[in-house]
Formats: C-alpha cells, sequence, structure tokens
C-alpha cells in the first residue's frame, strides 16, 4: 500500500513537474525583458501598461482608442481569471509583450496570457498566520513592478520579492521590516534606473517608516530615506517635546511614487503622523508626514517637499499619488489630496500653485500664499470636545485611488466623495506591535460618491457625477475620449471625457477597489478591470456610516478583461 | 524502504500530535460553556481587552464592523455559538485576515470578549 501510495504522489508530482514545464514554455514564447527606455518613453506607446501609473508621469491615460465614445457600447467581456483568494483587490495589473502579470490579496502574483486568460504561473508568497492582525486595512497589495527579465512585488509582512518573469521561480526575497511591529507593505514598486523603489505602510501603529530603494538584480539596498527625520536633523523639531515621536510618529509610503527622468527626481507621497487622530504632545508641523518628497533618484537625498496638512488630527494622510503634467509650459505635479484639496504644485521647486476643493471643506477656510492650509478651529478635536461635521472625512475628498489625466485635453478626474464626520481624540496606549489610533469617539456621517473632472491648468471644476456610494476604484482615460471608473457595488462604467455622461456599464460580481488599464494585441484593444471588495471599510458604517448599504458587501477576487463584441 | 519510513514518519507524528491539539482545543471549546455568560462586569472588561488587543482596528470600537465584519448583529457568520466565537478568536480563521490571538489574550480574557460581543448583540435587539 505504501509503495502504491508513494507511486501515487510520484505520479502527481511528475504531473506537476510537466504542467510548471508547459506553463513555463508557454510564458517563455511571450515574455520578453522590460528596459529603461520602454519605461522612459511609456507615454508614447499604446499597447502596453508596463507600470502601475502607466509611465512615469502615473497619467492613467492609454493612447489607444479603437474603443471610444461610439462604439464602447459594443464593449463585451472576454475572459476572466479568478484569484482563488478574498479581500481587497487593490491592485493595477500590468501588460507586457501580451502577458499580465498581476497582484492579488494575500501574497499573490499570476502570470496570464494576456489573449486568453490562461495562467502561465502562479506565486503564492508564505504568509505568517499572524500577518493580517498586523495590517490596519486589510490584506491587499496595490501591483507589480517590472523591469529587465523580472517581476517585483511587495508582500504583507513587508518582503520585496523579486520573480522571474517567464517561469515565476523566486530569484531574491529581502525583509525591509518586522511584520509584527507593524512594518507592513501593500504599495506597488516603481522601478527607475536599475532601482526598486518600495515604500511602507503602518502608521495606525507606532513606527518609523521609509521609503527604500534596492538593487533590481540583487535585492541590496542603495538607500533608505526615513519619512520622519533622525533627532537633530531639519524638521526634528517639529514633534513637540516627546522624543520618542521621532520613533514612532508613522507617516507610511505605500502608494507608488512618479519620476521625472529630466529632473531626475522621484515625487512619493508620506501618510498621517501617529497617532492618527490624538495631536497632543506632537504639536508642531510633524515633518515629513503628509508631504510630497522630491527625492534624487540615485541617493534618496530630499531635495525639497511640500506638505499638506501640517499637524494632521484628521488622518488625512497625504499619501496619494501625483500626477507629473506639463501646463502652460510649467511643470508640475498634480495631487488629490485626503485632505479635500486638489493640488498644483511647481515640480521644480516644490511651490505652490494652486488648492481647489475637490468635496467640500470645511476644516480649513483658505490658504497663505505658500500653500500652507488656514485651519479652522471649530473643526480640531481635543479630548474634552467632539468635533462635528467635519468635512471631508479622513478618506476624502479624494482617498488612495488613483486619479487619471488626459494629457491632450488637459483634463484630470478623480473619484470622490463628500461625506463629513464627528471626531473626539483620545490618550491611547503606545504600545509597539498594537495599533494606537488617540482616538475617543468617532462617526462617519452619511453622504455619496462622485466622480470630478477638473481643468488642470486652471482647476476649474467641470463637471461632477453623482452616485450612491463613494468611488473606490482608480480610474483611467483613454485616447477614445473615455474615462473608465469602478464602484464598490462591482459596477465598471464608461463615460465620455468631456460630459461626465455614462455610456456603459458592466457588473463585475464584486465591489471593484483596484484599477483599470488598457492594452493592445494584434490591433484589438482590451479593457482590464480587478474586482473583489475590501480594504479599511470602517467609514462605510461606524457610527451610522457613510454609505451604510456597503456593510458585509459581497467579496471576491478576478480580473475581468473586456474587448469589442466583434473583435 | 528505510529512507521513505523515515519520510513518513515525522509526518505521522506531526499528524498524532495534530490530532492530539485539535481533540484538545476540541473538549476545552464543547466542555467549556461561556463562562462569563451573562455577567455585567465580565463584559465591561471585555470591551477593554478588546480595545486592548487592537481587534477595533478591524471591527471598530463597538464592533460594528470595518474591514472585518459587524460583530454584534443576528447574521454574523450565521449566528455562531460561544464555541465558534472562542475558536475563531483563539486560532483566527484560515484564509481571511482574521489572525489567532490565543498567542496574546488568555482564555479567560477570550471568554471576557466573548461576553461582551453577546451583551453587544443583547442590547443592540432590545433596542
Amino acid at each position: 500500500m505504501k509503495s502504491n501510495n508513494n507511486r501515487g504522489v510520484m505520479r502527481h508530482m511528475s504531473f506537476t513537474l510537466l504542467a510548471s514545464t508547459m506553463m513555463v514554455s508557454l510564458g517563455a514564447a511571450h515574455a520578453q525583458g522590460v528596459s529603461d527606455d520602454m519605461l522612459v518613453n511609456a507615454a508614447k506607446e499604446s499597447n502596453n501598461w508596463r507600470m502601475v501609473g502607466r509611465d512615469y508621469d502615473s497619467t492613467r491615460h492609454s493612447p489607444l482608442g479603437k474603443i471610444n465614445t461610439s462604439n464602447v457600447k459594443r464593449m463585451v467581456p472576454k475572459w476572466s481569471f479568478s484569484f482563488g483568494v478574498l479581500d481587497a483587490q487593490n491592485t493595477t495589473p500590468l501588460v507586457h509583450d501580451g502577458v499580465m502579470y498581476v497582484t492579488a490579496s494575500h501574497g499573490r502574483t499570476f502570470a496570464v496570457d494576456a489573449r486568453s486568460g490562461k495562467m502561465i504561473w502562479q506565486y503564492n508568497h508564505p504568509l505568517p498566520e499572524e500577518v493580517g492582525k498586523a495590517m490596519c486595512c486589510d490584506i491587499g497589495n496595490r501591483g507589480a513592478a517590472l523591469y529587465g527579465d523580472k517581476v517585483f512585488v511587495s508582500t504583507p509582512d513587508a518582503h520585496v520579492v523579486a520573480l522571474d518573469m517567464k517561469s515565476g521561480k523566486k530569484l531574491w526575497d529581502v525583509t525591509l521590516g518586522e511584520y509584527e511591529k507593524n512594518y507592513t507593505m501593500t504599495v506597488a514598486p516603481l522601478v527607475v534606473k536599475g532601482k526598486v523603489i518600495v515604500g511602507m505602510s503602518g502608521a495606525e501603529y507606532p513606527t518609523r517608516l521609509f521609503i527604500e530603494a534596492l538593487d533590481a538584480e540583487t535585492g541590496k539596498q542603495v538607500w533608505r530615506r526615513y519619512t520622519i527625520p533622525a533627532p537633530g536633523e531639519f524638521g526634528s523639531d517639529t514633534w513637540g517635546s516627546d522624543p520618542d515621536n521621532l520613533k514612532f510618529g508613522g507617516a507610511s509610503a505605500w502608494i507608488t511614487g512618479s519620476y521625472d527622468p529630466a529632473l531626475n527626481l522621484v515625487y512619493w507621497g508620506t501618510g498621517n503622523p501617529n497617532p492618527d487622530w490624538d495631536g497632543v504632545g506632537r504639536e508642531g508641523d510633524n515633518l515629513y508626514s503628509n508631504s510630497t518628497l522630491a527625492l534624487d533618484a540615485d541617493t534618496g537625498e530630499i531635495k525639497f517637499y511640500f506638505q499638506y496638512t501640517p499637524f494632521d488630527v484628521w488622518d488625512f494622510d497625504g499619501v496619494n499619488e501625483h500626477i507629473l503634467a506639463n501646463i502652460g509650459g510649467k511643470k508640475v505635479w498634480l495631487h488629490g489630496d485626503r485632505n479635500g484639496f486638489l493640488y498644483s504644485i511647481d515640480r521644480t521647486n516644490g511651490k505652490f500653485i494652486y488648492g481647489k476643493e475637490i468635496s467640500k471643506v470645511n476644516w480649513a477656510t483658505g490658504f497663505t500664499p505658500e500653500g500652507r492650509p488656514i485651519v479652522n478651529p471649530e473643526k480640531v478635536p481635543s479630548y474634552t470636545y467632539e468635533a462635528k461635521d467635519i468635512c471631508p472625512a479622513s478618506e476624502g475628498g479624494k482617498w488612495w485611488n488613483p486619479m487619471a489625466y488626459n494629457p491632450k485635453n488637459e483634463m484630470v478626474f478623480i473619484p470622490s466623495r463628500e461625506i463629513c464626520t464627528d471626531i473626539m481624540s483620545a490618550k491611547g496606549t503606545r504600545e509597539e506591535g498594537k495599533p494606537h489610533w488617540g482616538i475617543g469617539s468617532i462617526k462617519w456621517n452619511k453622504g455619496h460618491g462622485q466622480l470630478v473632472a477638473f481643468d488642470a491648468k486652471s482647476g476649474e471644476k467641470k463637471w461632477t457625477v453623482v452616485a450612491p456610494s463613494p468611488f473606490m476604484s482608480g480610474v483611467m482615460t483613454t485616447a477614445g475620449g473615455l474615462l473608465f471608473a469602478g464602484t464598490p457595488e462591482g459596477e465598471f462604467k464608461a463615460y465620455d471625457q468631456m460630459s461626465g455622461k455614462e455610456l456603459w456599464s458592466y457588473q463585475t460580481g464584486s465591489g471593484i477597489v483596484g484599477s483599470p488599464i488598457s492594452f493592445s494585441i494584434d490591433g484589438k484593444q482590451y479593457v482590464a478591470v480587478p474586482s473583489g471588495f475590501g480594504g479599511w471599510t470602517g467609514w462605510a458604517t461606524i457610527g451610522g456610516g457613510g454609505a451604510p448599504q456597503l456593510k458585509d458587501s459581497r467579496k471576491g477576487g478576478y480580473v475581468t478583461v473586456f474587448g469589442l463584441f466583434d473583435e | 524502504m528505510t529512507t521513505k519510513r523515515s519520510v513518513f514518519r515525522p509526518a505521522i507524528a506531526a499528524l498524532v500530535s495534530g490530532a492530539l491539539a485539535l481533540v484538545a482545543t476540541q473538549t476545552a471549546g464543547q466542555a467549556v460553556k461561556n463562562p462569563f455568560d451573562g455577567d455585567a462586569t465580565a463584559a465591561a472588561e471585555g470591551k477593554q481587552i478588546y480595545l486592548k488587543n487592537g481587534c477595533y482596528a478591524c471591527h471598530g470600537h463597538e464592533a460594528e464592523g470595518a474591514v472585518g465584519p459587524d460583530l454584534t448583529d443576528d447574521e454574523w457568520i450565521f449566528a455562531p455559538s460561544d464555541k465558534m466565537i472562542f475558536n475563531t478568536i483563539a486560532k483566527g480563521r484560515k484564509g481571511t485576515v482574521m489572525s489567532p490571538f490565543a498567542g496574546q489574550m488568555t482564555p479567560d480574557e477570550i471568554w471576557k470578549v466573548v461576553e461582551f460581543l453577546r451583551d453587544k448583540n443583547r442590547q443592540r435587539n432590545a433596542k
């Protein structure tokens, strides 16, 4: 019996090996390397989607226009692919040379034939059983990066892993922090000149977070930039009198940065100071929380910075992405912040150009000429004062889900919401490995979702589409005049960029909290979107909730690819 | 053959010890009813334990649900028994974000959290 069983095991192993070999062969037929030139010139090339922001400018604009406002009604699903796991599917898929590289929740990465949806390989990162409780906001991942013959992913337990593009075999695996102390990762890496740049999550816990560049070949550290200065460094005197604030002040970096090759600057956002809602003991600007850091790509040196929300007691977590645009002869970055404002900032020097309301804003009454917000004292919570109806709530404005920019019409499109909150802060206990929010009570008040279009040059709002629930997906524009966005109810929608008119919709089966892409193979344009509800959803339900209809939303884990019916 | 046996021995040993551990856990779960059933003081302590251990980060300060489900309603994963709640807290739920807490909470502390959740459910239903 034993020997029969063993034979069975051997047969199974042979089959597995054969299957793996077939998968490897299929992969080898498709995958070729990704060069620096491909990344630098991504915006000029239409067939692929090789980094999460599509190009170093993070426009999320596809130059493809075969699917357009006239024919999008004929768009139908071509294939779908199950990740086999639930929870937040926060990813942006990538496509290179006919192969889709897509990450999923719970540490999974897949290579899939982008024509057929057939799996080529999968990588399941072995996760510690306890990692879920080390993360504030679900166990998702925001996407991979491609460079040379490798695929790079970060993992919930704070590893960065390099996989062979053809086989999915692990080539190197480095650990950047102790997940037990809440150093975790969800970020999609950004590759710049052979360096894999990532940022850490964990500012809901006592942590000191950082952005790090690794050598793409070896995984060795090239530089690390802490987002909180060390004692004595510039900004270290902005954290109040408690020296431990410099060790435990958070300031995460979990959204992928952008890169300007001409300036050799990486623009990377930083998140909230810890504790999120209690400022007692950290009086000051809390540098470099809630800022954009302009970093020398080679050294990680901070060349300049812009801070959106100094001394944050609302968890405005200014980590969001930067769209690099050249508007009216000016090199700017556009940034939709959770504090409710759309910013345009000169990206050569960090000087403020404008800040415009995406949603209702009442925590600030305006800006100084330098762009510093003028705080409304009625909206500052304390241990004895519940600040009511603070707008926006912690998720914005614009939450983390990326916006898109069409360089042709210079319009920027923002997934947004109108939800406000009541907050009373409280003294929490700072203990490594445990959440530290500084919250006495918090209630999110019922609101609604919206998509908002702006003229990026003037900051003028062009149109708003109102929806029952906040838009929790990233969005994408195309040269076909379309804007794609997803709802937390699972509907994937196409709108006319100019008017906001809805042109097409498809129910994907679960809430969309990831981002769409478009690619082309053999002259046929495809659109892909991940779906699978999850992530931080306390805003939807706590204290009445900003969108109580989303309570117990159905989970899922798919990517669905669409094309024109008759192609 | 010797090699094969040596491969199987640790596997069998692991299976046996795993089965024993399972039996032990089940026995504890089955034999011990919630020792704090209806105890308002234990429920209040349970809330403090719930907050101290960071359960609120996923389930909200009042267990009303956030990343994780609402733990106060009648629907929560098909109206679980006290034993199921105990085991979920102690051992987590594989394939979900719910991690095991047995390493950082004593059985009594877990039962008090169970009582806190039961108390929240009773309060909700009384409204």
